[in-house]
């Protein structure tokens, strides 16, 4: 076998090693990126979503953004960076109805949206140190449904009371507002959203 | 488009078009004021609404666009889609039929010549290739063309894109595809398929000429099954040519394909893989070769017309028990028989 032999080995190799990779980490990458509302779960919305953009075209706050190469086989695909800019929930979901294969299924009304579920790091969150700070609560587009405050003494402490922001995974739409403006950043962010898709 | 000599340029005419498929998926973006590459948004996160591509009369990509409020889907991504989901919507079917109402009325691999970005970027691979000779030399010292590989295999390929977009429930291709990367590269920034596209200008550059638009990829492999049926054609004039072999070196598809018309076989080139880019017509030195509407019927091949002469005689052998023939009738007949039988109706 020549040196142009070895190249086509080589490059079909890199071909075939990417989609094999891509493969094996396809759950990872499910796991992690948060897709636009009326994403499909269980697998739907990898299934049908053929990453034309048009979702992302159609987003009028610029929250969708082509999924980076480490998403691999899901590299394209729309994912909202709640940190950067969270999806606004629009009335009309101009994304969904961008979408030509329905892997974005009409929602009825934002509180159906199920995008994923916010979850605090009571470690980080300053309002689980006995500090007042509540925002991501205010920054709730259903605020007190999916989060609410739940206020009480601090564990040994006779002084001061815990006002603790909680999530109502039954109701938290995972728009990512309240990620976007919680005001921690060191080590990491108080609140993350779980994807649901 | 014609040179001095009057001749018409199909290379510049596709050059047009190829730069002007790429633009216009770019232009909504543009004229949105967001910018290319994925390039939009500020660092500040923003409750302010802005305007959208999506609010013009055209967006999208080559997966999938918006005319007027009419959907269009690339039906082979809508196959992929169907294959993964393990479903049908009839909505697939209907943003998939401009499509192909319009490639299968012109010709299947026209995408691929006249549209597609990849090819316009192998095209431009070959080009270097052959001038700094990076696929050695063949027998008669001209720049190789390298390995070749069977121009069917894209069917193949394409079926087996389908299999396994139903075994991994992901549209495959859609992940992997090279025109992906350079499209919505452009548009998005989006990195899908970028190892891909790597590969296929590896290849183009050191190992096959076109290995991958002649013979590897399954959306062409579509578009060639789809392409038998195109109304647009190179067609033949059998007295002018002088089987110089000049379009068989220029082809962008596979030379082969154009050997039943240089044999006198046939009147047009009829394979699913012509893209009719005319590459062939424009390196036409006595203006052999053109490109055509409409579609002739295939000739017969020798057999079949002698079974066409043969059969009306031995009907006028048989008739007479039954009802008496003049030898005349039988010998008019057999003639025009004969003729009809050349070519298949």
């Amino acid at each position: 076998m020549g040196v142009r032999g070895l190249i086509a080995l080589a490059a079909a190799g890199a071909v075939a090693a990417k989609a094999a990779f891509d493969a094996s980490r396809a759950e990872d990458a499910r796991a992690t990126l948060l897709h636009p509302p009326g994403a499909l779960h269980d697998g739907g919305f990898a299934a049908r979503c053929v990453k034309c953009g048009k979702c992302i075209e159609a987003c009028p706050y610029q929250a969708l953004r082509a999924a980076p190469f480490e998403a691999g086989a899901l590299s394209g695909a729309p994912a909202i960076d709640a940190r950067s800019q969270a999806c606004r929930l629009c009335a009309d979901f101009p994304c969904v109805a961008a979408c030509p294969t329905g892997a974005l299924a009409p929602v009825g009304s934002r509180e159906q949206v199920r995008m994923g579920v916010a979850v605090i790091d009571e470690d980080l969150c300053l309002s689980y140190k006995a500090m007042r700070c509540e925002v991501c609560y205010r920054a709730c587009p259903l605020i007190d449904e999916a989060i609410s405050i739940s206020y009480g003494a601090r564990e040994g402490d006779s002084i001061h009371a815990v006002f603790a922001p909680v999530v109502n995974a039954e109701k938290c739409t995972g728009c990512g507002l309240c990620v976007e403006r919680c005001v921690v950043s060191e080590p990491d962010c108080a609140i993350r959203i779980e994807p649901s898709t | 488009m014609k040179n001095a000599e009057g001749k018409t340029r199909w290379t510049v005419a596709r050059r047009v078009v190829q730069v002007c498929a790429l633009v216009l998926f770019c232009a909504p973006l543009v004229a949105a004021g967001w910018g290319l590459l994925g390039r939009f948004g500020g660092a500040q996160a923003s409750d302010a609404a802005v305007a959208t591509p999506a609010e013009g009369v055209f967006f999208g990509s080559l997966s999938s666009s918006q005319v007027g409020g009419v959907t269009i889907l690339d039906p082979f991504a809508a196959l992929q889609v169907a294959a993964a989901a393990k479903a049908f919507d009839p909505a697939w079917l209907v943003g998939a039929l401009p499509v192909l109402i319009v490639y299968g009325l012109i010709r299947g691999r026209a995408f691929c010549g006249w549209v597609c970005p990849v090819n316009l970027v192998c095209e431009a691979a070959d080009w270097v290739a052959r001038k700094l000779n990076l696929r050695g030399r063949d027998e008669a010292g001209r720049p190789s063309d390298g390995a070749r590989i069977p121009r069917h295999a894209k069917i193949g390929v394409a079926a087996a894109v389908l299999v396994l977009s139903a075994l991994a429930s992901i549209p495959v291709f859609e992940a992997f595809s090279p025109i992906s990367a350079v499209n919505k590269g452009i548009l998005f920034g989006s990195a899908a398929g970028l190892v891909t596209l790597a590969a296929v200008l590896a290849a183009e550059l050191f190992w096959g000429r076109r290995v991958w638009c002649r013979s590897l990829c399954p959306l062409g492999g579509f578009y060639e099954v789809l392409g038998r049926a195109g109304l647009v054609n190179v067609r033949i004039d059998h007295a002018a040519c002088v089987h110089c072999d000049a379009c068989s070196r220029a082809c962008l598809a596979d030379p082969e394909i154009l050997q039943p018309a240089l044999d006198g076989k046939d009147a047009i080139v009829r394979a699913g893989d012509c893209m009719a880019c005319g590459a062939c017509v424009d390196a036409c030195p006595t203006r052999a070769l053109k490109l055509g509407v409409g579609r002739p019927p295939r000739p017969k091949a020798p057999g079949g017309a002698t079974f066409g002469a043969t059969a009306p005689s031995a009907l006028g052998d048989a008739a007479p028990a039954v009802a008496p023939r003049s030898p005349h009738q039988t010998a008019s007949t057999a003639p025009q028989g004969g003729k009809e039988g050349s070519f298949r109706s």
